[in-house]
Formats: structure tokens, sequence, C-alpha cells
């Protein structure tokens, strides 16, 4: 039996197939200007690389932006929050974790969750955009990298940059003036993901964060943010065995699976 | 006593040549690059637009964060005692003077004698900054001078809803990919500039007098609203508010 989860953030959409309870397929791609249709293009993609059909698929849940409407208009059968998603999603893959960052394109959470993976408490950051994806985005731009690029530019620095600035729009005119000033870029990006992951620490301190701790969402893709974090949070960031970006859209589908009674 | 104030923000540098409390000139520039050179070239053309010679200037005084870039400065004065000597010497009658400069806003809250009793300053964020506004008005393709007269095309004005400048600039994007009027998008950046400086303002509860100095003054949209939501009397900074740090750092010069 089938179950899929869909996850439609403010930058990306992700689609998770669930077979007997494994994955049987996953797809990240941007996002369209309405969440309906990046909500199909992307389960429509998965379905046709694995050779499946929509209609096989028993039972789905949307979650992230417009997961209301996408139930609304029969593309889920349910929606559940993306923190809850989250939390069963890193829970089922690494049982041992009890918290986990989601650092997405527009916001930041921190979610403790229980013994069974249910959701104990969270805090977000969705106000501001240090501390989110959309940081990291900006400075890459005004570096003249790629955000992928981002993290391992950085692990060569010896000396990262200290930014006196918290606000994305100052830290921007920071990193200029850093650059004009000759600055290697590679100490630049290296004070770029440390601020970034000192408003993550500010965040999750609200929580009091426990020793092992799951990342997840395409920031903990950024091997530098991971590795400030674990030192500065005092913690073990445990490896996803999966993309950390379908993490929600997999515990969606998750979800989908124990709807139907099938888990 | 002739004194020179040179007033270095984040975004423009500022000067000006007083005779006793008569202002003789006061220049602006926005500063690019190469801030050295920029700031001698701007002390030479406001003592030449003020018709003197360098050895009539008795006293030259910087502040601003660039305060130490100044050339042959003989002092400089933090920034909150100049905004606050200026605006308490020329307005006596105010309480509060609010100062929104391009990274900063900051309430000051001057005493009876017109002198500095506290203050607090927001630079943490740029929600209502100068910066802010210059950031969105890039986006929409018009210049600060032109701010007031795109507004008065405005039919109705949008809401901004996120105060993050990061976000908020997505939302003006958005606005005018969905074919908004700049001028209807614009009219709501002004409002939420000062929706926050007015929140600033209010820090030191409600002054019945109170000015507004720096750059983001001179946009009168901007001013307008923040006076129509602080209520109480407006006074009107006597000269450009922009000027107000560097006119502060000249008296204080005079003074020492």
């Amino acid at each position: 039996m089938l179950f899929a989860g869909i996850d439609i953030g403010s930058l990306t959409a992700e689609a998770v197939v669930l077979s007997d309870g494994k994955i049987l397929g996953s797809e990240i791609m941007s996002v369209l200007p309405h969440p309906l249709d990046s909500a199909q293009e992307v389960l429509g993609r998965l379905c046709s690389k694995q050779g499946i059909q929509w209609r096989d698929i028993q039972y789905t849940v949307s979650t992230g932006y417009g997961r209301e409407k996408l139930q609304a208009e029969g593309l889920a059968q349910e929606n559940i929050s993306e923190i809850s998603c989250h939390g069963l999603g890193a829970w089922t893959l690494c049982p041992q974790v009890r918290t986990v960052i989601d650092i997405g394109g527009q916001d930041a959470k921190v979610i403790k969750i229980g013994a069974a993976g249910e959701l104990e408490n969270f805090v977000m950051n969705d106000k501001c955009a240090a501390g989110t994806g959309h940081f990291l985005e900006v400075m890459s731009r005004t570096l003249g990298v790629s955000l992928e690029e981002l993290g391992p530019l950085s692990l060569g620095s010896r000396k990262p940059v200290e930014m006196s600035n918290r606000c994305t729009i100052y830290v921007e005119t920071e990193v200029i003036h850093f650059l004009q000033r000759g600055v290697s870029k590679k100490d630049v990006a290296a004070g770029i993901n440390r601020a970034m992951a000192e408003r993550v620490l500010a965040l999750a301190r609200r929580v009091n964060p426990e020793r092992e701790v799951m990342l997840t969402g395409g920031v903990a893709k950024n091997v530098a943010v991971k590795n400030e974090l674990e030192r500065m949070l005092n913690v073990k960031v445990v490896h996803a065995p999966i993309d950390p970006q379908v993490i929600g859209a997999f515990g969606a589908a998750l979800f989908a699976r124990r709807k139907a009674g099938a888990g | 006593m002739i004194s020179l104030g040179c007033d270095i923000g984040s975004l423009f540098a500022k000067a000006v040549i007083l005779d006793g409390d008569q202002l003789l000139a006061g220049r602006v520039l926005r500063t690019t690059g190469n801030i050295a050179d920029e700031i001698n070239g701007l002390v030479r053309a406001v003592i030449q637009e003020a018709g003197l010679k360098r050895d009539r200037v008795a006293c030259l005084v910087g502040t601003g964060n660039g305060a130490d870039l100044v050339p042959g400065a003989d002092g400089v004065e933090d920034v909150v005692s100049c905004v606050g000597a200026a605006s308490g010497y020329y307005l006596p009658e105010i309480q509060l003077c609010i100062d929104v400069g391009g990274q900063s806003t900051t309430a000051l809250l001057l005493n009876p004698e017109g002198e500095v009793a506290d203050f607090m300053r927001n630079d943490k964020c740029a929600a209502g900054s100068g910066r802010f506004l210059e950031v969105m008005s890039e986006k929409l393709k018009i210049g600060l001078a032109e701010i007031d007269r795109t507004v008065a095309r405005s039919q109705n004005h949008i809401e901004i809803s996120n105060q993050c400048g990061v976000f908020a600039e997505s939302e003006v994007i958005t606005h005018l990919n969905n074919g908004e009027p700049v001028p209807d998008i614009i009219a709501g950046v002004c409002a939420s500039v000062a929706r926050m400086v007015t929140a600033q303002g209010r820090r030191f509860g409600t002054a019945e007098h109170y000015t507004l100095t720096g750059g983001v003054a001179k946009i009168q949209t901007v001013a307008r609203i923040i006076q129509e939501k602080l209520g109480g009397t407006f006074h009107p900074f006597p000269s450009d508010p922009q000027l107000a740090a560097a006119i502060g750092a000249a008296l204080l010069g005079q003074s020492d």
C-alpha cells in the first residue's frame, strides 16, 4: 500500500511516497506561485519517476504552507502541522532524538518530542529573517557563491570574521565592507555561517535542547552551520539517514500511513 | 566663534558650519566606498560654501559611527549628545526627540534644561530605519527624494505585514508582481516605517512636545503619519533635520 506526504515550504516543495512503511521515493522542487500547483507538480513528478499512478496512493497528508487548502481541494485527505510532521519524521529515523531543529527558507523551529515521537513543545521564529534560510540565501548572493557552496567554502577558514550586526540587512552591508577590504571569501563565509548558528542557538536555548539533536530543513545541508551548532549547543547533531529537506514530507507520509490504519 | 561639525553616519556623511548658533553652511553626502577621501572632500566643500578659509574654523568636532575618520578633528562627541544638544538648544520646549538615522532609531528624553536625561536606541533591526526605506525604494526604483511625490499619487495604501526588512522586501516584490501601483506600495512602506518609529518614540511614555531628526524626518509622508499617531505637539527642527547631529557637534565644540 502506498502513502504520500506533501510539504509546501516558502521556497521549495517536497513529496515522499511510502510503500510498506519504507520510502519508495522523494522529490524536491522550487515552489510555483500557487501551493496547489506546487503540490500537484511535486507529487506528479514523483509518481512518474516511480512508475506509479496517483490513484494508487491510498492516503495523502499535506503539511506546510497552504496545507489546509490542499486538503480542501482534495489533494490530501488530511493536513497536519509541519511541527508534528518534522517531529514524527525525525523520531522515526532516529528514535533516540528528542529535539529537532528545523530551519526552513523563512522560519526556524526548535521542536521537542516525547518517547513516542509526539510533540511536547516548540519555539519558532518567523518574524526575523536572521536565523532562517533566507539569511544564508541573501549572504551567498552577496558573496557571489551558490547556497550549496557556502558551507564547504567556510570549512577552510582559520579566521572567521565577526559580524557586529544581527539584522540580515545590516549584515549584508557588513559582508560588502569585508569584501571591499579584501578579506577572503572563506573567512567571510565562515563568519556568515557562525552568525546564522548564533541566531538558531538563541532560539534553541529557549527550550533546553536535549543531548541528541536532529537538524531538518534545507539549512541542515550546510555542514558549517551544523558544526557550529554542535559546538555552541554542546549537543550531538545526529545525521539524518535521508535528505534532511524531505523529513517534513516523510513525517506527513508517516501520518498518512497511521491515518489509514496501516501503522 | 566659528565651528565645524561633521557627522559620519552609516549611510550619509553630514557637515555644517556654525557661527555662534547661526548655520552658515550644511552639506549631506551619500557615502559609498572610499570614505576617508569622501569626508575630506565634504569638509572642504562645506568650508567653501560658507565662504571661509580653513583657518577661520576655530573648532572641528566629529560624531557618528565614523567619527574617527574625520580629518583634523579637535574632538569627538557621542551622537546622542549631539542630537540632544541641537534639539534641546533650538527647541527648548520639547521633552522628546526621535532621531531616525540610516541604521538606528533613537528616542531621546530631554530634561527642562534641554539636556539628555535618558535615551533608548534600536540599532539591532532594520525595521523603521532609513536603510529599510532605502532598500524598499530601490526595489520600487524610486529615489528617496521622490518618495513624497510618489505617495501623492497613491489611491489607497497597501499594508506591509512583515516587520522584518528582508521579509518586507519579498512582500514588496510580490505586490509589484501582482501589478499593484508603486505609489500604493511605497505609501505602505512609509506607514510601516512610521509605525516602528512611533513605537520607539513611545518607549518613554507620551510626550507633549517633541521633534523628529535624522534623514527619515525629511520624508514628509513618514513624518506626517508619526505626528498623527503620536498626538501631542510636533515642533519641526529649524533647519534640515538630517543635519541635527552635525549641528549639535558644532554647538558642543563652541561650549568646550
